[in-house]
């Protein structure tokens, strides 16, 4: 039975929703989960969505000053979807800026660890995975484009799901890159995904990538691992990692290592790819008609622009730098093309291994860093960290991290990734673990 | 000489490029949504109507239509357009590699690419306005080689060009809007922005003297971007820094490839070669044939039926719609229309009506009385011996009697005055 049919079988107390969001308030101090919480709702399953997804009447910045008191005039279809299958609206989920970053430290307040509030959240969808480890009854609508729903949810110990490219409708989300974008879910179990995921599929007029395809639960009885993923992996990551190899040789699974070696070239072709993208969708916020506005009209429209543009964080200034280089006419054969080439190549290899096996690894390289750590890193220690959750996320292939270990009092995630297409399947695998493994968390808000 | 052109027509779908707004809203800002004021998190959708034009056009323009085309980003900061992006096509544009025959020559046409107009900029003294229901219009701009090499070349072009539009479907009332290259030794000069075809060859009209006189002089031309001003009628050189253009296109993530081998176009008529054709196998005048059909599918249609009875008459018949503006007649109505033009009868509003409410027209089915003419002609210069000196000096006198004629006969001028010099010629051949 999934959480939503076992809240719904429930009696829901008088002022369950109003005692929810008031302990949801208080915590939000400390950890930054929401930018927004929705003290009106008052009935349906509660469900937040990441601040990049648009939702009619409801500020969405996307975690950017550029769109403070940005209101969108209309709901992301995903959005509308899970109001029609009677969910509620709970709140904006906090992010890095855009989208851009792995810690959820690119963000004007800094989203902290649930479990210890030293440490980061992972990002960029942080709050997202925040509010699905504080709430006993709740699905977080995320988005990922190369590791934002895997990576907090493995630093949160969630369940995260990103689809396959073009099964979740993107209408009403603030693009960071549109050929890698894909909404997501992130919840407690498999099922409570399964079935948030069927609420929102399905074919949307309104975005011309999504598809009517109904996925397939095709079973694999072989895992493949990436040794050249695993070689980038901490020691304590690797330990753990082959423990979890033992439990699944033990429940039948065959596991072969099988290397890639232009695999780490990945990283590479996903910040050329989606920085050319990232920039052009950053082009249109120009203080101009939404969001943070300056008022001088009367300065020439370049150095109206460019006096508003300086609101931008760091991270956004870095990749529309980086973007703006990698498609300008001299170097766009080195780059840009050249990242396409890799792309194509990468999917055509995986989807190979793919055809009779999942891909397994762990979902981050490195054991949950502090925040104070990760703000050291530099940009390019910090785009290293996406090496597992990258591949996936660039060819499009469904998959989930999942919790599998806890180290320290802190959750480790594994990702499964399987072909295009085959969503049902990963969903099976890790509600297949669910039965042998149980979830930790430190909070059960909203709890019946 | 060597000049090309980028010439931008609106197509006439009902609804903008990428989403449901009418494409012809009145009141300012009336006509926006989401999708064509860029608002965050809002997607194109491609108007399928849009790409069976533009198709259509690709094969009017002999262009090899891609299988499957895609649009790109062209990344320019301006506050006419709300993306800081023009979604708009190159490499996998709908046509590639088209021509255009004018008279014995071919002008290449490079490229034919379906774009998105921006918002309307309107200037006053100490602002600006902008208004967004022209932001999303579907465009196609048709690119073509820069193989025009003369003024009158680029008049038949121009003409050619929007004869094949407007048997695609486009509304021609509206002007060409065209950005205009000219080089008359290496540099490049590009004319930005010209509307209107008389324009378009007064902007390169001047330009060519301009860098003609430039050349005679010894100097070198400049490769730079003028604007054309209309009140002046000269080019001037845009203020803009003269830098490699650098739009960092990238492929447009949000609009998959389409299919352009599934939708549905139809090679346009190509009036020109139809009005040719016809012209060399009935003998009859190419320039009538042109004026006549170039600009009017339902000319063309007459004439087509039309030759095939009686060539000369029915050319008359349907130059006598046209002014009557009535190019919707039933094909029984233009057989029955030919029949008496041929027996000399002027096509008039009144002769028109009858013939459509089948009534008789005078002299019934013999046409007018050919017999009376001659006679009433005869009479004429019998009572004015006169009309046989003077009507080879002085016109006035034979077409006042030519329209006099006309009027009591409602006979064809061309057969009155052709009875009349006849008559006459044979009673001075006579005298003589």
């Amino acid at each position: 039975m999934t959480s939503i049919d076992e809240f719904r079988s429930k009696a829901i107390p008088d002022g369950y929703y109003s005692d929810l969001t008031a302990e949801l308030e208080k915590l939000n101090g400390q950890l930054n989960a929401f930018n927004g919480i929705n003290r009106l709702l008052d009935s349906g399953y509660p469900f937040s969505v990441k601040d990049n997804i648009c939702v009619k009447g409801v500020e969405t910045t996307a975690s950017s000053k550029i769109l403070s008191g940005y209101v969108p005039p209309f709901s992301a279809t995903v959005v509308d979807r899970m109001v029609e299958g009677g969910f509620g609206f709970l709140g904006k989920t906090n992010m890095d800026e855009f989208g851009f970053g792995t810690f959820g430290i690119n963000s004007e307040r800094i989203a902290r660890n649930p479990f210890n509030s030293e440490y980061v959240a992972g990002g960029s969808s942080s709050g997202a995975a925040i509010a699905t480890s504080l709430l006993r009854y709740h699905v977080a609508v995320s988005e990922s484009t190369g590791g934002s729903i895997s990576a907090p949810a493995a630093f949160c110990g969630v369940v995260g799901f990103t689809p396959t490219y073009g099964l979740l409708s993107r209408y009403g989300l603030i693009d960071y890159a549109n050929s890698l974008d894909k909404i997501g879910i992130m919840a407690r179990s498999a099922s409570d995904i399964r079935y948030a995921f069927d609420v929102m599929r399905g074919q949307d007029d309104y975005d011309t990538t999504c598809v009517s395809t109904t996925p397939t639960s095709e079973r694999k009885s072989r895992i493949v691992v990436i040794t050249q993923l695993l070689d980038g992996c901490d020691k304590a990551v690797v330990s753990s990692f082959e423990k979890l190899l033992d439990r699944l040789r033990n429940s039948g699974y065959r596991i072969d290592y099988v290397d890639v070696d232009f695999i780490t070239s990945a990283i590479q072709a996903y910040y050329i790819i989606s920085m050319a993208e990232s920039s052009t969708n950053l082009a249109k916020f120009t203080g101009f008609k939404y969001g943070y506005k300056l008022d001088r009209f009367i300065e020439p429209y370049n150095e109206f622009f460019t006096e508003a543009r300086d609101v931008f964080g760091p991270e956004a200034k870095r990749r529309i730098i980086l973007g703006t280089l990698v498609r300008s006419a001299s170097v766009r054969n080195r780059y840009y093309s050249k990242a396409l080439k890799v792309r194509t190549m990468l999917i055509n290899k995986l989807k190979g291994l793919l055809k009779e096996a999942f891909i397994l690894s762990p979902t981050m390289p490195i054991l949950t860093p502090k925040v104070s750590e990760a703000k050291e890193l530099s940009p390019v220690h910090a785009y290293a960290m996406d090496a597992m959750t990258i591949p996936p996320n660039i060819c499009g292939f469904p998959h989930i991290s999942f919790p599998y270990d806890y180290v320290g009092g802190m959750p480790l995630g594994a990702q499964i990734i399987s072909d295009h297409f085959n969503d049902y399947a990963v969903m099976d695998f890790v509600s297949e673990w669910e039965k042998g493994f149980d979830y930790r968390f430190k909070y059960n808000l909203g709890a019946l | 000489m060597r000049i090309g052109l980028e010439v931008h027509v609106a197509l006439p779908t009902k609804t903008k490029l990428f989403c449901s707004c009418s494409s012809h809203a009145k009141e300012v800002n009336s006509s926006i949504c989401p999708i064509c004021m860029g608002m965050p998190g809002s997607k194109p959708m491609l108007n399928k109507e849009a790409l069976r034009l533009a198709k259509s056009i690709s094969l009017g323009l002999n262009a090899t239509v891609n299988e499957t085309t895609s649009f790109i980003r062209k990344v320019y900061f301006y506050p006419d357009l709300p993306k800081s992006f023009q979604i708009t096509q190159l490499s996998h544009s709908i046509g590639i590699g088209g021509c255009v025959r004018i008279g014995s020559k071919t002008v290449g046409i490079r490229r034919i690419q379906i774009e998105e107009d921006p918002a309307k900029i309107i200037r006053e003294d100490d602002y600006t306005l902008l208004d967004f229901n022209r932001s999303g219009v579907a465009l196609v701009e048709i690119v073509t080689e820069p193989d025009i090499s003369s003024l009158d070349e680029l008049r038949e072009f121009l003409t050619e060009l929007r004869s094949i539009l407007y048997y695609s479907g486009i509304n021609i009332s509206e002007e060409v809007k065209a950005d205009v290259n000219i080089s008359l030794d290496n540099e490049r000069v590009e004319i930005k922005n010209v509307t209107g075809v008389n324009n378009v060859i007064a902007a390169a009209r001047y330009e060519i003297d301009r860098q003609g006189e430039i050349i005679r002089t010894g100097g070198r031309v400049r490769m730079e971007t003028r604007s054309y001003d209309e009140t002046s009628m000269k080019t001037v050189g845009s203020r803009e820094k003269e830098t490699e253009e650098e739009y960092g296109f990238i492929y447009e993530p949000d609009l998959t490839d389409f299919d352009s081998g599934s939708i549905k176009a139809d090679k346009p008529i190509i009036a020109s070669e139809v009005a040719g054709s016809i012209a060399e196998t009935y003998g009859l005048n190419l320039q009538t044939l042109r004026e006549l059909s170039l600009f009017d599918m339902g000319s063309l249609r007459l004439i087509q039926l039309g030759v095939v009875k009686d060539p000369k008459a029915a050319i008359g018949v349907v130059e006598s719609l046209k002014k009557l503006g009535r190019m919707d007649v039933k094909d029984d109505v233009f057989y029955k229309l030919i029949e008496n033009a041929a027996r000399g009868l002027q096509i008039t509003a009144d002769i028109l009506g009858r013939i459509e409410r089948d009534e008789t027209v005078s002299g019934g089915a013999k046409g007018i009385d050919q017999k009376a003419i001659d006679d009433d002609i005869i009479d004429t210069i019998n009572k004015r011996q006169d009309l046989l000196i003077e009507y080879r000096t002085n016109k006035k006198v034979f077409n006042f009697l030519v329209g006099m004629l006309i009027k009591k006969y409602s006979a064809s001028p061309r057969y009155v005055a052709e009875r009349l010099a006849a008559l006459l010629d044979s009673r001075i051949d006579r005298a003589e």
